[in-house]
């Protein structure tokens, strides 16, 4: 094929280099916007004829790359490089290079693999890396390369000229896996190394690159898995060592509010003291003058009586104040000092600043832990496993999980669930006797000798569903597929469910190993298509956001024939059917109307019942054993065949009926109350019915002789029953799980 | 035992084609027509017998039944021979419709005179499946035989006569009872004499009293407005009381509407198809 020969071509000179090149910046990966790419890659390879016309020497142009297959694909790209880059990592010539200068005389190339050899998978990595893209060339010798050829001449530019001189057909043909380069011939030094052809070896080292590749990928997406984690812890890292600075604060704030209290108490109790004993002093002092004031007045009066010289008078004058001396003198002086010169050193209790001061040294309690959500497949029916962490800072002596069950129903009424709480010394828990399918609120606190940290996060984790019950008289089988139907198994509703399945050989083993799951059913039922002629073992598992539950147990599943129960809701009242529900019974007494019990879906007047045909067209085939006198009518119905008819006497239902008259024994094949006239010798004991959906057909044979008794012909519209009716007593017995007989084709 | 073809027609995908040739058993040229359905190219296919009624030749069947479809898809080689001597100069061959020429009856005959020339029965079981095991790509294993009226009855006859012979057989419109009818009678005394113990031995109801072999399965399909059946020459509810008696799986069917023609054959033929694909493809 022709890639190149495309009549369109991209135009793109310097003038128009807006074109393709909306951002100028000498970039060293531009990815082209999506526009851009579907037009490069529509238009594909550079046109010779448009190169040589419309590049001018040294005008700047732009090289596209084909990236995802070919001029079809439409996730090309554009990969600008520096010159020397290129000059280092450019393989030798390819076929397919294309180049560009842009304005700033950057020159550009990428490499172009042909898109038969690309994986679309390995080139969607590549995009957005150039240097990566670079390493993946393909050479392919002895081939022209037109692209690098047209551009080449028209530079003229050395660089380019260089690229295109290395493209000529002598290009390197083999690959020496030594020296891990291409070599042309003669081989030279590289005789006598491994040489393997440069397809080979490109074939083998683009495969070793997509491993490596690969293998890089994973560990992005397990470097991005850590970086979000990674995150995680450093938002809490913050917050921690912001609760601990806040009380480091606290703390020191704390302390030093109390010392400052200290100090004003002791402050104005010194303050006070000097006030007392300076006031006291100053009494005395007072006093002192007073005494002294009172003294001196005293030698005044008395030089005054001893300067009289009247005796008379001297003695009368003198005697008083001799007894006021007398009195004065009496009074003792009191010279000590009235207050204490001492300072009342009382002690100072600093005893609880200093427990404030120890204790901020001291281990600090532990911040709240982390809880983590629920990892999947980690709960059971009755248990899950609570994990959580602690910041490496904290010392903790114990964890204490608390956790209550989540009632959903519950109005705001009702008190909340009561509260469990388990220590735990390590940072994860099976917590078990919780009931299953339910969800619980846990959150944990740390604590140590300090205190108790305040309470994680409130996380719900769920216990998974108890296993489902397969209800298996409502399970249903054909050659190629299977219908099963179970309960839930739990009170409350479950996500989803998964149907398992094995195939077993003919002796049942106890290990089974899951050849098949169905996952994400979401009723309790499912259709399971199956190969015809095998065996299987079925089981379901009911699945919640914890996980899934324990296997149900299992029912077997035989793909040999078809295999359906009998619609018992629908039976009239005198049909009985068997302990196994294949047998069917219409008894000879008489029950009176009045003890009957009629639902909309029995058979009211025809002593009738429907089977369960799984829904599934193709051939189904069963058998009916009837005694010799067994007046029957077995067939076909719709689901919503009239109950109060008779079978096929509507045309719902499609049957051949045995009718005994005293002369002989009739057979019909009743349809819309018509049947043909057909005579037959021998009375079938055992009748098949083969119901073929695609060749719209209904076959009766007599099963013991091989022998076709009647077809219907008829397109049913939609999926039918089979339909057994006994018109006098009697008993009949349905024979299930029957491959249909070779010979049923022939009808 | 050369054979000579008269005639050859690309149908359904194989070849209609006549033959000629030299009878051993009727002493006379004998035509017979057979369908050779694509399969026959490539590997060796079960052959079905028909044998017509009444003033019949080779060419009723092939021209009128519609047969060539199903052989064809089911890989039956259908050979359909005519249904009595032709040409052999006895007096009173052509006198009537219903004995002589057209109506061989499908017996040995051993009255004057007709026993040189009419040995149907010994034409049809014996000689003309040795000329088609040996000059087509028949499995010899594997044959069964089917007809209309006369050849109705030809076939019930041959099938209990030759216990496992025939895979299969089934008939459109039989005579079941030749010895209790106006044509069987006149043919039976005719070919046979008056003695009626003789012709036991070519009456289906009489045979499947006695009949004693490999399981058949019968096929039987009866026209309810066929003016031969209201005319008792048919008699098929004595063949079915026979076999009821005996245990002889019969499903007879009473086709409403349907007369004694051609018609009818075409309308069940695909039917009987498949009912001898049935045993003759096991």
């Amino acid at each position: 094929m022709d890639l190149y020969t495309t009549g369109d071509r991209l135009e793109v000179i310097a003038e128009e280099d807006t074109e393709t090149e909306q951002e100028p910046e000498p970039a060293d990966e531009n990815l082209c916007n999506a526009d851009e790419c579907g037009t490069a890659g529509q238009y594909g390879m550079w046109d010779k004829a448009g190169i040589d016309v419309e590049l001018p020497t040294n005008e700047p142009y732009v090289l596209v790359a084909e990236k995802n297959g070919g001029p079809r694909g439409s996730g090309g790209e554009m990969v600008l490089m520096d010159l020397p880059d290129k000059k280092e990592t450019s393989p030798p010539v390819s076929t397919f290079q294309r180049f560009s200068v842009e304005t700033n005389e950057s020159l550009c190339f990428e490499p172009y693999i042909p898109s038969d050899e690309e994986e679309p998978g390995q080139l969607r990595q590549e995009s957005g890396n150039a240097v990566y893209s670079d390493e993946v060339f393909e050479v392919e010798p002895g081939t022209g390369r037109p692209g690098g050829k047209s551009i080449g001449d028209p530079a003229g530019g050395g660089a380019v000229e260089d690229l295109a001189g290395a493209g000529e057909p002598e290009a390197a043909d083999v690959f020496c896996t030594e020296c891990k380069t291409t070599i042309q011939r003669p081989l030279g030094p590289h005789k006598n190394h491994c040489l393997v052809q440069i397809t080979k070896a490109s074939m083998e080292i683009k495969n070793d690159l997509c491993a490596k590749v690969h293998k890089l990928e994973e560990q992005i997406a397990q470097m991005e898995n850590f970086a979000g984690h990674l995150e995680e812890i450093f938002i809490t890292v913050e917050e921690n060592f912001g609760r601990q600075e806040q009380n480091l604060e606290q703390h020191y704030n704390d302390v030093i509010q109390t010392l400052t209290q200290r100090y004003d108490e002791r402050a104005s109790g010194l303050e006070d003291e000097k006030k007392v004993k300076l006031e006291t002093l100053y009494t005395q002092l007072v006093d002192c003058g007073k005494t002294l004031d009172v003294s001196k007045e005293l030698i005044e009066a008395a030089q005054e009586v001893y300067r009289n010289e009247d005796k008379l008078a001297f003695l009368q004058a003198v005697i008083p104040t001799i007894d006021r001396i007398e009195d004065f003198t009496k009074e003792e002086v009191d010279l000590s000092l009235a207050a204490n010169m001492e300072f009342e050193n009382s002690v100072v209790d600093l005893s609880d600043v200093k427990q404030m001061m120890e204790s901020i040294n001291i281990v600090p309690a532990p911040s709240a832990p982390v809880i983590n959500p629920q990892v999947p497949n980690s709960a059971g029916s009755t248990s899950v496993r609570v994990c959580w962490s602690l910041f490496s800072d904290d010392t903790v002596e114990y964890y204490e999980l608390h956790y209550r069950p989540v009632l959903e129903d519950t109005t705001a009424e009702e008190p909340p669930a009561e509260e469990s709480k388990v220590k735990v010394k390590e940072t994860y828990r099976t917590v078990t006797d919780l009931l299953p399918n339910a969800q619980y609120e846990f959150w944990v606190t740390a604590t140590n000798t300090t205190g108790i940290s305040p309470p994680s996060e409130k996380a719900v984790y769920m216990t998974v569903p108890s296993p489902p019950v397969i209800k298996p008289r409502e399970c249903a089988s054909c050659p190629s597929a299977a219908l099963i139907r179970w309960e839930s198994g739990n009170t409350n509703p479950v996500d989803s469910y998964t149907v398992e399945l094995s195939e077993t050989g003919e002796e049942t083993s106890d290990t089974v190993t899951v050849a098949e799951s169905i996952v994400a059913v979401p009723t309790c039922e499912c259709l399971v298509q199956l190969q015809p002629g095998r065996q299987y073992c079925i089981s379901v598992r009911a699945v919640n956001i914890g996980g899934p539950s324990e296997r149900s147990h299992p029912v077997n599943v035989h793909t040999t024939g078809t295999f359906f129960h009998l619609l018992e809701d629908t039976a009239h009242p005198c049909l009985s059917i068997s302990e196994d529900g294949f047998t069917m019974f219409y008894g000879d007494e008489d029950i009176p109307i009045s003890d009957m019990i009629f639902s909309d879906n029995t058979f009211a007047q025809c002593v009738a019942v429907l089977g369960e045909l799984i829904p599934v067209r193709g051939t189904h085939y069963w058998e009916v054993e009837v005694e010799d006198r067994t007046e029957f009518r077995i067939g076909v119905a719709y689901q919503d065949t009239q109950r109060n008819g008779y079978l096929g006497g509507n045309n719902t239902s499609w049957c051949m009926r045995h009718v005994v008259t005293p002369s002989r024994h009739k057979y019909e094949f009743l349809h819309n109350g018509w049947t043909p006239d057909i005579r037959i010798t021998i009375n079938p004991r055992r009748i098949g019915v083969c119901l073929d959906y695609d060749a719209g057909k209904l076959s009766f044979f007599n099963a013991s002789l091989s022998q076709h008794l009647y077809t219907f012909e008829c397109h049913f519209l939609h999926y039918v029953h089979p339909c057994f009716a006994l018109d006098h007593p009697g008993t009949l017995t349905v024979h299930n799980g029957i491959e249909a007989p070779d010979y049923a084709r022939y009808t | 035992m050369a054979l000579t073809q008269v005639s050859s027609n690309k149908c359904c995908g194989g070849f209609q084609k006549v033959f000629e040739h030299n009878s051993s058993e009727l002493k006379c040229r004998m035509k017979f027509g057979i369908y050779l359905p694509p399969k026959a190219e490539s590997s060796k296919c079960p052959v079905l017998y028909w044998l017509s009624g009444l003033t019949c030749t080779e060419q009723n069947f092939i021209t009128k039944a519609g047969s060539q479809q199903a052989a064809s898809e089911h890989g039956l080689i259908i050979v359909a021979p005519d249904t009595s001597p032709r040409g052999c100069n006895i007096e009173g061959e052509d006198e009537s419709w219903d004995f002589g020429t057209g109506a061989g009856f499908y017996v040995n005959a051993t009255n004057e005179p007709w026993k040189t020339n009419y040995r149907m029965y010994a034409y049809v079981t014996e000689e003309l499946p040795r000329l088609i095991n040996a000059h087509f790509p028949a499995d010899p294993e594997k044959m069964s035989i089917s007809g209309h009226s006369m050849g109705g009855h030809g076939a019930l006859i041959c099938a209990l006569k030759n216990p496992g012979k025939y895979k299969a057989v089934s008939a459109f419109a039989p005579i079941c009872n030749p010895m209790q009818c106006a044509w069987g009678q006149k043919a039976f005394s005719g070919y046979l004499g008056s003695e009626k113990t003789a012709w036991e031995a070519y009456d289906a109801t009489v045979l499947a009293g006695s009949y004693s072999g490999p399981q058949l399965d019968i096929l039987i399909d009866q026209g309810r407005d066929d003016q031969f059946l209201s005319a008792g020459q048919l008699l098929p509810d004595n063949l079915i009381a026979a076999c009821t008696e005996k245990k002889i799986p019969v499903v007879f069917r009473l086709q409403q509407g349907y007369d004694h023609s051609y018609f009818f054959i075409y309308s069940f033929i695909n039917d009987h198809i498949k009912h001898h694909s049935k045993y003759l493809n096991a």
